[in-house]
């Protein structure tokens, strides 16, 4: 009798029990549910927001040219042509130069924070370079500007010019007066702003490796080197790979300190220390200059939507390699 | 019956691969090993066995100086072998990691193919032809009875196996090196049963070649495994004897105490 009463009885009493208690948290948990539930939503609805508003404004533009605004490297608000290449090469190179020098540093810092350094010392450095990621660009810009650029001006390219100027092609990418701005520093600007976060990630990777595997490597009677190379490198390579590509959404939407040191100049050209410029730079320049609803505007919007792209597109290849290395590491 | 011990410990010294005397270890201020004195027979296997913390990975860590790899951690003492004192400055440990292998609790198969597992540590030490290396790679997976299983599959990766299989891949890989020395940390703890039975066969195997050393928890291993057995306890050596005097008729109450479950 107890068995059978026990079953019948209890489901009731539990039933009744934990409607009370539905009741009792509906009201706190309802506001809550309503209110996170609109963040998330804002976030989504603001990047929706920004997307169609770069879409919309860019629209006369692409109209207007078609996809000659793509290959077009005229910047011309006199004549009213605009186009988008002249920009969209110069934000390419930069990021290109930029990764270049930034990842074999960023790889030989993370390295030797991770592997040789002595805990305390690679505490110290891992502080300080955050606080580099830390340091706002408009800085960065300035010390380009008054730091940089002259170096280039004066030793850099004029000493290069002298040494490989004449060399068939290599000559070609350090023609041109000595200004200082230009494309090489506008990526060396944006390689010293880049490579925290890359090394950021290396670090993070690198020190994730399971204990074992490195003393297996080591076991086998590997040096540190063999053992970076070998082992820690292939297990982690595609997740170094989606830093750098991370690394590379940065450089291309950097603004400020490339706008300083770049020479804005809309051209295309082989010498990397020729003026050139970046979406980003020609839009912060050239906004101010512009009437509502004129074609210029417009350009600017449609160029604003091509850089969107462009970062989207580095963002989604980093994300999926960073997902699939770990997904890897869990299996 | 102590003086036969005797004889027996005697007998071993004298073709003792590798000698410990007066071991202290510690690990920053905490010292894990006290003044531990044995000796590692050639070609045969030594049990290392005691309750968690007892010391005894960590001596088998420093067989191979691992232990160099973690800042604060050091051996004082002596440590014979091949002539040579492994703990004093000066150790070319990458050679000597070469000569005594490791093999971990949890198998770790890098994350290369199957065959080029066993071939990383080969060409780390040795300049090996096509030919010589793939005669090589066949001969250890023979020798760790895995070559019928993955001989049709030796360029595809490695963490595909399954547990046993990759802790034999791990074992083939340590001795592809031809070390001298095989030290196995509780090779068989993620294993199950069948694939436990399967490595314990080929330590009898390995040691015609090999000098080994197994710590384990399972006294049973212990007793199936090992030549001689050595049982520590909260950093000391509290005794050391062959393997059936130690599970018959040990000297020492606590040994005694543990092998028959009373405590550990």
């Amino acid at each position: 009798m107890d068995v059978t009463s026990g079953p019948a009885g209890s489901p009731t009493t539990h039933n009744a029990r934990s409607e009370a208690g539905a009741r009792r948290g509906l009201d706190g948990d309802a506001v809550f549910r309503v209110l996170v539930t609109g963040a998330g939503v804002t976030v989504l609805a603001l990047l929706g927001a920004i997307i169609l508003v770069m879409l919309f404004g860019g629209v006369q533009a692409f109209s207007t040219f078609g996809p000659a605004f793509l290959v077009s490297n005229v910047w011309n608000p006199v004549t009213h042509h605009y186009g988008a290449l002249a920009p969209v090469f110069g934000t390419l190179v930069t990021s290109v130069i930029g990764l270049l020098i930034a990842v074999p540093l960023a790889f030989g810092a993370a390295f030797w924070l991770t592997q040789l350094a002595p805990a305390r010392v690679s505490a110290i450095i891992g502080m300080a370079v955050q606080l580099l990621a830390a340091v706002p660009s408009i800085i960065f810009g300035m010390w380009g500007f008054f730091v940089v650029r002259p170096l280039m001006a004066h030793y850099v390219q004029p000493n290069l010019r002298h040494t490989i100027g004449h060399v068939p092609v290599l000559g070609a990418l350090v023609q041109g007066a000595p200004f200082g701005t230009g494309l090489m520093t506008g990526g060396i600007i944006l390689a010293v702003m880049v490579m925290p976060f890359v090394t950021a990630v290396m670090r993070d990777v690198f020190s994730s490796i399971p204990p074992v595997l490195k003393e297996s490597a080591f076991g086998l009677g590997a040096t540190r080197w063999e053992v970076m190379r070998q082992v820690i490198l292939p297990w982690s390579r595609r997740a170094v790979v989606g830093a750098v590509v991370l690394g590379m959404g940065r450089a291309m939407g950097e603004t400020m300190a490339v706008t300083f040191v770049i020479g804005n100049a809309n051209r295309i050209g082989w010498s990397l220390f020729a003026p050139g410029n970046t979406i980003a730079s020609l839009i912060a320049l050239e906004f101010p200059e512009s009437a509502a609803g004129s074609l210029k505007l417009s350009s600017l919007m449609a160029l604003g939507a091509i850089l969107m792209a462009l970062s989207f597109l580095a963002l989604c290849a980093s994300r999926l390699m960073l997902g699939v290395s770990s997904r890897q590491a869990r299996r | 019956m102590s003086v036969l011990a005797g004889d027996l410990r005697e007998s071993m010294t004298s073709s003792a691969m590798i000698a410990v005397k007066n071991l202290d270890f510690y690990y920053g201020q905490h010292k894990a090993l006290h003044g531990i004195t044995m000796d590692f027979p050639k070609r045969k296997v030594t049990g290392m066995i005691g309750p968690s913390g007892c010391g005894k990975s960590t001596l088998l860590r420093v067989l191979n100086r691992m232990y160099d790899l973690y800042p604060g951690q050091r051996a004082t003492g002596e440590v014979m072998f091949d002539g040579r004192n492994i703990v004093a400055p000066g150790m070319d440990l990458n050679r000597l990691r070469a000569r005594v292998g490791m093999v971990f609790q949890k198998p770790t198969p890098f994350p290369m193919s199957i065959y080029d597992n066993i071939a990383f540590g080969v060409k780390l030490h040795e300049k090996l032809s096509r030919a010589e290396m793939d005669a090589r790679v066949e001969d250890v997976l023979h020798r760790v009875a895995l070559w019928s299983e993955v001989k049709d599959r030796l360029k595809s990766s490695a963490t595909a196996l399954s547990g046993g299989q990759q802790q034999r891949l791990c074992i083939a890989r340590t001795i592809a090196t031809r070390p001298e020395v095989v030290l196995l940390d509780e090779p068989t703890s993620a294993l199950d049963p069948v694939s436990t039975a399967r490595i314990e066969e080929l330590l009898d195997e390995l040691k015609k070649e090999f000098t080994i050393a197994i710590v384990t928890h399972n006294m049973q291993q212990a007793a199936r495994c090992a030549d001689q057995v050595a049982f520590f306890y909260l950093g000391e050596l509290v005794e050391i004897d062959s393997t059936d005097r130690m599970f018959t008729a040990p000297r020492e109450k606590r040994t005694q105490d543990y092998i028959t479950g009373r405590f550990g």
